[in-house]
């Protein structure tokens, strides 16, 4: 308790405002979303100036100097604040700063009520068996799922039934619209899935529906649980002698974790190997899932391979930041000048190095989204080359011309996890200081 | 000639175009790699690292022929 709560509700706040104010922007309007974050970062400035003004005044070294001050800037700050504050509602609309505003005190009574709730011996009760506390969790979703989608539905089916009833053309441009999106979806023909095929059998099905449009998240969702399976299962019960499974999994983390240090160097390497292997695994068993007859690559969606690569790109820059410092890392913008020419050079190295930083995740997600895109194009070519081949018989069969190609895929599945793993992990190094390579070469010229 | 004619002709050329001059680059990195390994084949681990990094980046230039094909695959 105490000021450390403090802290910590301030933190809750600021990261439950930026979450909120990303999701409304996208969901409600720009707007509101600004309204919502401006209004949380007002009461965030309040509460600060509050908690300067309380505890210059009450606390332990009260009358002294530093207390003194920090009363002075908490009086201080409230008029600004205030005059701001009038500001904010003249400008911005006013239910989403209400919202906003509300946000640290609704998290202050969640963390006050969690804070009564942990003690009792109902709760003790139900987190000390991990398969109840999860039951739970699942049947508490499940309301929430219940509850919610009831609304979502109903507004889809009442626009679906506006479009069915109204004939004029506004209903005509929607209709457009949908078939617009429709066919951008399905515009170059790719293997059914198996959501495909349930959105053929029942169309117009709400969940179905809602199946269909988000496949590509419920897929890629799919993978990682498969994997998060698998990771379980194989560390549930580590023995010393390891089993079958235990053992090719740790031979798979080691030869991840032997391949991404040889890049990185000892010093920097095993802190990104969570994160490299991880992406590796996840971008591979992505790319093979295609291959299962009913399943669909999620990286043949641009969208997916576009949050990996910005994933990649927002973490590059991270490190940067981190381990370079902010004057380092301008300093690596500028492309490092430490005499006369590199100071005349900077001004062009700047835009140089930005454009850069800007092109490697363009071209990480254009590379895997091209590669595996081609593939499934290329294997669903020839499947209906095979079938055209044989159709003068009218049976339902084709010549498996595709064959020799699978095995392709197989190959590029790989190769292209490699590549996106290995330039990531590229990226990285160029971002890390560069003091140990010397070092390095050092050691392999003593060999 | 009109605009749809000209993109149908057009695009399956530009993706030749481009693989024409991936497929050198290709050919240039794998003959360069297979020299330096037949050479030093204790190197080979690194040397393939490196082969795969560039010749992903030669590669990734008929990618975007590619992806600029479908992109504008649904106007012809």
């Amino acid at each position: 308790m105490g000021l450390e709560f403090l802290a910590r509700i301030r933190r809750t706040t600021f990261w439950l405002a930026a979450i909120g104010a990303l999701v409304t922007s996208t969901y409600v309007a720009p707007a509101f979303a600004v309204g919502l974050a401006a209004g949380a970062l007002w009461s965030l400035a309040n509460l600060f100036l509050i908690e300067k003004l309380v505890v210059g005044l009450t606390g332990a070294d009260r009358g002294t100097a530093p207390a003194l001050r920090r009363v002075a800037l908490g009086a201080g700050g409230m008029p600004p604040l205030l005059g701001l504050g009038a500001l904010l509602l003249a400008r911005l609309p006013i239910p989403a700063l209400m919202i906003g505003f509300l946000v640290p005190f609704a998290v202050l009574t969640l963390k006050a009520a969690s804070l009564l709730l942990i003690p009792t011996a109902l709760w003790r009760r139900v987190t000390r068996d991990p398969k109840i506390a999860a039951l739970l969790v699942i049947a508490a979703i499940g309301l929430i799922w219940a509850a919610l989608p009831a609304r979502h539905l109903g507004g889809a089916t009442g626009a679906i039934a506006a479009a069915e009833h109204a004939t004029s053309a506004p209903a005509e441009a929607g209709g457009g619209h949908a078939a617009g999106t429709g066919g951008e979806e399905s515009g170059p023909q790719k293997f059914p899935n198996f959501i495909t095929v349930l959105h053929r059998a029942f169309p117009g099905a709400a969940w179905v529906t809602f199946l269909h449009h988000y496949e590509v998240i419920f897929f890629s969702l799919l993978v990682a649980l498969i994997l998060c399976v698998l990771a379980w299962a194989a560390s549930r019960d580590a023995r010393l002698i390891p089993r079958p499974f235990q053992n090719a999994v740790e031979a798979m983390v080691e030869a991840l974790h032997d391949f991404i240090v040889g890049i990185l160097g000892p010093r920097h390497g095993p802190r990104f190997v969570p994160f490299l292997g991880s992406l590796f695994l996840y971008i591979l068993f992505m790319n093979l899932f295609g291959l299962i007859p009913f399943m669909e690559s999620p990286t043949s969606n641009l969208n997916v391979t576009v949050a990996l690569a910005v994933t990649v790109f927002l973490y590059a820059q991270f490190i940067g930041l981190r381990e370079l410092g902010p004057v380092g890392y301008v300093d690596h913008l500028l492309g490092s000048p430490r005499d006369v020419t590199g100071w005349i050079l900077a001004p062009l190295m700047l835009p140089i190095h930005i454009l850069g930083e800007l092109a490697k995740p363009i071209s990480l997600s254009c590379r895997l989204f091209g590669n595996v895109f081609g593939e499934d194009m290329l294997l669903v070519a020839f499947v209906s080359l095979g079938i055209t081949t044989l159709a003068f018989t009218h049976l339902p069969i084709g010549i498996p011309l595709q064959l020799p190609f699978l095995f392709l895929a197989l190959l590029t599945s790989t190769l292209q996890a490699l590549v996106f793993t290995v330039l990531s992990t590229i990226y990285f190094l160029l971002m890390l200081p560069h003091d140990d390579h010397g070092h390095e070469e050092a050691v392999q010229h003593a060999h | 000639m009109d605009f749809h004619a000209a993109l149908a002709l057009g695009l399956p050329l530009g993706i030749g175009i481009a693989a024409i001059g991936s497929g050198i680059g290709l050919g240039l990195i794998g003959q360069g790699a297979m020299q330096a390994i037949g050479r030093q084949p204790e190197a080979t681990a690194k040397i393939q690292l490196a082969m795969i990094i560039i010749a992903a980046l030669a590669e990734a230039l008929t990618i975007y022929a590619f992806v600029t094909m479908f992109l504008l695959n649904s106007r012809i």
